[in-house]
């Protein structure tokens, strides 16, 4: 398998904020051109995030969006990281993904992600605390529709589109394992954080799915323009952590020096330098168990002459350095 | 009079497409899409039409009623941002619920709004303000991103008719709904200033250009039809745009003008 075949390029989101402030139906424009441009590098899938009800319009309807997708390009494959699933009325969901696994060929990575911030759990009536069992019911509703049982037809993707647990907590290790489903790992691990987890649920799994992680990636020769990218994603996660946490009743601005230590610890993770560093970093990732990336150059503040050169940037000096990089 | 085709049973994106491309090269005004069994995510189908067929528009018929009416207000929106502003929200009722459908277009109404709000429903409660959830309450939440249209069209159809026609929505008949009541119904509400404008449609079977020309002008004649929402296979587009839409557009047309084209067929001529 080309090395391409593992690598993904992440996380369109069509927020428009203090920042970089964005016309959302460009955003959307702007996806489907940025898909086309990845499709025709080689990548293997756009993935997308999804949450609600924020100042910045960060797509709520991943699934709608991915469809806009579909229609604008041919053979990449449509990933959710994650698509929060307890947010969603299970059967509805189940078909919408096999609408978009019919029209787009069977091209759906389905990464499912529990939520966790309470504003987008109370506006839809749900209990935040419910998170788990909605989830585990949610999967079983899914998987039911997409066998037939409630009288739907088949996939085009057979049994069904490939599901990724999001997440890295026990609970979410052993629904992945005990469902046969792959992981998407989060981009804040440490190598011995990903080496433990991945081992810890290939142990588990009776027949373990693909082990995947996101990860924040530019490339760049000129080190001012890696420490700006770096800043800039601190004051992203930053303005994200600061106003979505809830930490003892508190939000996270009025926790600051949590929410700057864990940013410190997000922003420490980025890999960002020349091809060759890039590389090095994400061949150590791969050397320690996983086995798909989903690489991260999007972000609202990029702009899209910027995003285009390091897709290409990526493909063409990075992902050939990392083949022979073997999963452990 | 304004035209929606509507495929009968489309195996997939390519029958879409195809129906869309169709509507777009006889001049209708565009496509409906459905919940069909085999492609049952109406919202994820218009949004990958869009994507392939410019300019019409495209209009996706969704059960409401029975999942959380932000959820669909929030597909609606980004399906409408996704195709530059080209959808309409066709809302057929689900669930036997009394209440609740009218309740869930409200709640798509306010979420469409580019505001914040609070909903106290008897079915619905947003937000919800669980004692188990939060530390911090909001008050109201504000539903993003906001649609591409200033105001995205919501129409009811279906047994959702008084719904829609109380709140001055457009509605779409079935094709089986009785006329006579229609143009009543439709009657009583053109007495509210508020429903000026207000689209109502109706869907039709095709069968053959002079039936439906027929049709349609006792609709508008009886009550004030101004869509036709035709379930026809692409291949009959060209029949419905050269000779049903010229025919139904103005109140009358010029003495001579129909014969002319019964006899000249201009559109044979016409570069097609």
């Amino acid at each position: 398998m080309a090395t391409i075949d593992r690598i993904g390029v992440s996380l369109w989101t069509m927020q428009s904020t203090a920042a970089r402030p964005g016309l959302w139906r460009a955003l959307y424009r702007r996806l489907g051109e940025d898909a086309r441009l990845a499709e025709e590098l080689g990548f293997h899938a756009v993935w997308l995030g999804e949450h609600r009800v924020w100042y910045d319009g960060w797509c709520p309807a991943p699934l709608q969006a991915l469809a806009h997708v579909a229609g604008s390009t041919s053979t990449i494959h449509l990933g959710t990281a994650m698509y929060l699933v307890p947010q969603h009325d299970p059967a509805a969901a189940a078909r919408s993904i096999a609408t978009l696994d019919h029209l787009s060929g069977g091209r759906v990575e389905l990464g499912t992600g529990l939520g966790y911030r309470d504003a987008e759990f109370d506006a839809l009536g749900l209990r935040r605390d419910r998170r788990g069992r909605l989830m585990d019911a949610a999967l079983d509703t899914m998987e039911a529709v997409w066998r037939g049982d409630l009288g739907d037809p088949p996939p085009v993707r057979r049994p069904a589109p490939r599901i990724w647990m999001g997440g890295m907590a026990e609970p979410a290790i052993a629904r992945a394992a005990s469902r046969g489903y792959g992981l998407m790992l989060p981009q804040t691990l440490s190598l011995d954080q990903y080496r433990s987890v991945a081992a810890g649920y290939r142990a588990q799994a009776a027949q373990p799915g693909v082990v995947g992680a996101l990860r924040e990636v530019w490339v760049s020769d000129d080190p001012a323009a890696c420490e700006r990218h770096r800043r800039r994603i601190g004051l992203h996660l930053t303005e994200e952590a600061g106003s979505w946490w809830a930490l003892k009743g508190r939000f996270g601005f009025e926790a600051r020096d949590q929410v700057d230590r864990q940013v410190a610890r997000g922003i420490s993770q980025v890999a960002a330098g020349p091809a060759e560093q890039v590389a090095e970093a994400l061949r150590a990732v791969l050397a320690a168990g996983v086995e798909y990336l989903a690489l991260r150059p999007v972000f609202e503040f990029v702009e899209q002459a910027e995003l285009h050169e390091q897709l290409r940037r990526l493909a063409e000096e990075v992902v050939p350095l990392l083949d022979g990089a073997a999963a452990a | 009079m304004r035209f929606l085709l509507e495929h009968p049973a489309p195996a997939g994106l390519d029958d879409l497409v195809r129906t869309a491309e169709a509507a777009h090269a006889a001049g209708l005004d565009g496509v409906l899409v459905t919940e069909w069994p085999q492609l049952p995510g109406a919202l994820v189908s218009a949004a990958a039409i869009a994507a392939r067929v410019g300019e019409v528009l495209v209009a996706a018929e969704v059960a409401v009623g029975a999942r959380h009416p932000v959820e669909i207000a929030e597909e609606a929106a980004v399906t409408d941002l996704a195709s530059g502003g080209r959808l309409v929200l066709v809302a057929r009722p689900a669930g036997e619920e009394p209440g609740r459908f009218a309740e869930s277009l409200d709640v798509i109404r306010h979420a469409l709004a580019a505001r914040p709000f609070r909903f106290e429903g008897t079915h619905w409660h947003v937000p919800a303000n669980l004692p188990e959830n939060v530390d911090q309450p909001e008050e109201r939440v504000r539903v993003t991103p906001a649609p591409a249209q200033p105001r995205l069209e919501v129409w009811g159809t279906g047994p959702g008719r008084s719904e829609a026609l109380e709140r001055a929505l457009g509605h779409l008949a079935d094709e089986g709904d009785d006329p006579a009541e229609l143009g009543r119904a439709w009657a009583a509400a053109e007495s509210s200033p508020a429903s000026i404008g207000a689209p109502r449609g109706r869907r039709e079977r095709w069968s053959g250009a002079a039936d439906l020309v027929e049709r349609l002008q006792r609709g508008r004649t009886v009550f004030g039809q101004d869509w036709a929402v035709v379930a026809a296979p692409p291949e009959a587009a060209a029949e419905i745009g050269s000779l049903v839409r010229p025919r139904v557009q103005l109140h009358r047309l010029t003495p001579g003008l129909e014969q002319f084209w019964d006899e000249e067929r201009p559109w044979e001529r016409g570069g097609r």
